[in-house]
């Protein structure tokens, strides 16, 4: 199901430009006067269409904003393109309260909107320095700059595919589960071990292992505690099985040394 | 049930000494924020908690391992219960010392400011009435800060069961940390499809709703935030004013009047012009040369054809989300569409009116009704 997703997304496009086709490179009026091409030989350039007296504009010009700063250094054209349906102050008091600093082209007579085929708004293109569009991106609710963003940046090759496919689709949340309670429990028998309370790091030591029998750490540490209880029999064996589990740890190893009958 | 630690009712008294010295320290951890300096949502105002142990005699619903067995200077800086002093180091530090799987937790994309200033924002780290040493329920901790939210909830006309069933919140969001914004266990569309792709399930009304699995599986033309898995680009999911938890006003019956406020929901993305224009060559490919054909069947005074009529909200077998078929008086008969793509326009037949067909180049005369 995930794939059937990714692969209608994939297919996604301006109604008159698809993913892979060459966007004509047009020079258009400024918000701020004279004017300005809508793409550049930049590694990437994006631009987004936006409209005054819609929030899903204000939200996505605000974080579009932020991130053409916070990618200030890297090779990327940013543009922001209304239409000139609007009266001007409304657009520049929406630039204003979003404190957008790159240049917003202005479609006249909905030009640019009607030969792309823009039916969404905001939505923004991605192309590439050769002007091919590399990605189409509608408004969403959530993570949708952040989407943008790994767009832009997979581009570049600053993150691979496979964690742009994060992004796209990222884990779920988990948290808890028997080994955390594990982990817990061991963290928990270490401060009671310092603490010289050998019983109680015994009993939380033993919770720990309940929870996770293959923590490796766990069974070191029952095999410190048990050492500490001068019963170094257990605690060898605690230790081997230690190694068993992470042959690395070398806690364990000084530990099985320790309690070797040869060393005794 | 574990027996009564005789030595309990006395440390439970002598420890507000404890909890007013972790109170101090909390004070003293938190970071003095300006929400105005923050790019993203405004910041709830976080509320401060007594951290003392409930009052001798009260039985806890949680407790932590140990307080419960008493070991003070697990946390504390001296191991006398009778006056245990101030915490060793800064709440969090100390928490994520046992804690510490909740470290990259706090670390994820989405973080809860309240989680990462101070765990004991929603924590007793002694014992509480609620599980999980919560210094309230689920959804009243949550809702004493994001005011906006419980005002919506309670005002909403349309509720949604998911709030106040289960883990409420935590059905959806993690209160720690999450990948995705909003602190959102998942994208929404995987978090709905978890109770809204089964056959069961009712709205507050008690009526059945779609299995939108179901749908999707049967129909593999979906509609844009479908595709994007953003059910809340039209639901609202904390509650509504509009039917189906829809964020903005969209028509419920077949006709209406024509009037742009009625399609808020649709024009939150879409572009109005779309129906406003009665003549256009670039807005849509559904015109009859330049004849705006979303203008003819939706703008007008009476019985103007909603959305609905032509198009599926979810997904369909046609392209641009086309139903197969409408339905047509009470007792739920089905018109079919009857709807083909032509290489430059399209086609309805034998439908709400006879064949017409549509191009997008040279406009085809249409026969009068």
């Amino acid at each position: 199901m995930v794939l059937a997703i990714f692969s209608t997304t994939a297919a996604w496009a301006f109604a008159h430009a698809q993913v892979g086709s060459t966007i004509d490179n047009v020079e258009m009026p400024t918000l701020a006067g004279g004017k300005q091409f809508l793409l550049s030989n930049a590694s990437a350039n994006v631009f987004v269409f936006f409209k005054p007296g819609q929030e899903h504009s204000r939200t996505t010009l605000t974080q579009i904003a932020a991130s053409a700063k916070d990618m200030a250094t890297q090779s990327v054209h940013w543009v922001a393109i209304v239409s000139d349906r609007f009266l001007t102050p409304e657009v520049e008091a929406l630039v204003q309260e979003t404190g957008l600093t790159m240049p917003v082209l202005i479609d006249a007579g909905d030009t640019l909107y009607g030969k792309l085929g823009v039916a969404l708004t905001p939505v923004a293109g991605i192309t590439d320095k050769d002007h091919k569009l590399v990605a189409y991106q509608p408004f969403s609710k959530v993570n949708y700059v952040e989407v943008v963003r790994a767009r832009v940046r997979h581009l570049l090759k600053e993150i691979t595919d496979e964690q742009l496919q994060a992004v796209l689709q990222p884990p779920a949340a988990t948290q808890g589960g028997a080994a955390s309670v594990a982990r817990r429990y061991l963290k928990l028998a270490e401060k009671l071990l310092q603490a010289k309370n050998h019983g109680k790091a015994l009993e939380s030591v033993r919770k720990s292992l309940e929870n996770d029998p293959a923590l490796a750490a766990a069974h070191t540490l029952l095999g410190q505690i048990l050492l500490a209880q001068d019963k170094p029999d257990d605690a060898r064996k605690a230790f081997a099985r230690a190694l068993e589990l992470d042959p690395n740890d070398a806690k364990a190893s000084e530990g099985l040394k320790a309690t070797s009958p040869s060393t005794k | 049930m574990k027996p009564q630690n005789p030595n309990r009712l006395r440390r439970g008294a002598v420890l507000l000494t404890a909890a007013l010295a972790v109170t101090l320290a909390w004070a003293a951890d938190a970071p003095k924020k300006d929400a105005k300096k923050s790019s993203g949502p405004p910041v709830p105002k976080l509320k401060k908690n007594d951290l003392a142990p409930l009052p001798a005699g009260e039985k806890p619903a949680s407790s932590h391992a140990p307080f419960e067995d008493g070991d003070c200077s697990l946390c504390h800086k001296s191991k006398d219960p009778k006056n245990p002093g101030p915490i060793t180091t800064n709440v969090n530090a100390q928490c994520l010392g046992c804690h510490e799987d909740f470290a990259p937790i706090l670390a994820r994309k989405s973080s809860h400011v309240a989680a990462k200033e101070n765990c004991c924002n929603c924590h007793n780290p002694h014992n509480a009435r609620q599980r999980k040493l919560l210094v309230e329920s689920g959804s009243t901790l949550c809702l004493s800060c994001h005011e906006a939210i419980r005002t919506l909830t309670v005002q909403a006309k349309v509720k949604h069961e998911a709030l106040t069933q289960g883990s409420q919140c935590s059905n959806c969001h993690n209160p720690h940390g999450a990948n995705v914004e909003h602190l959102l266990v998942q994208l929404p569309f995987d978090l709905c499809v978890s109770c809204h792709g089964k056959d069961d399930v009712k709205d507050d009304q008690g009526k059945k709703l779609t299995n939108v699995k179901s749908l999707l599986d049967a129909n593999k033309e979906w509609h844009g935030p479908v595709s994007q898995k953003d059910c809340s680009a039209c639901h609202q999911p904390h509650g509504s004013a509009n039917f189906r938890l829809l964020a903005q006003e969209y028509p419920p019956q077949f006709y209406s009047p024509y009037d742009p406020k009625l399609y808020g929901l649709c024009f939150e993305c879409h572009e109005d012009t779309i129906l406003a224009q009665p003549q256009t060559t670039t807005l849509t490919r559904f015109r009859n040369g330049g004849t705006n054909l979303h203008y003819v069947h939706v703008h007008k005074t009476e019985r103007g054809r909603t959305c609905r009529a032509c198009h599926e909200v979810h997904a369909s077998k046609q392209k641009h989300q086309i139903r197969d078929a409408v339905p047509y008086g009470s007792r739920g008969w089905m018109l079919k569409v009857n709807y083909t793509q032509l290489p430059n326009g399209g086609m309805c037949d034998k439908t709400c009116h006879d064949q017409r067909v549509y191009t997008n180049s040279v406009p085809v005369a249409l026969k009068a009704k």
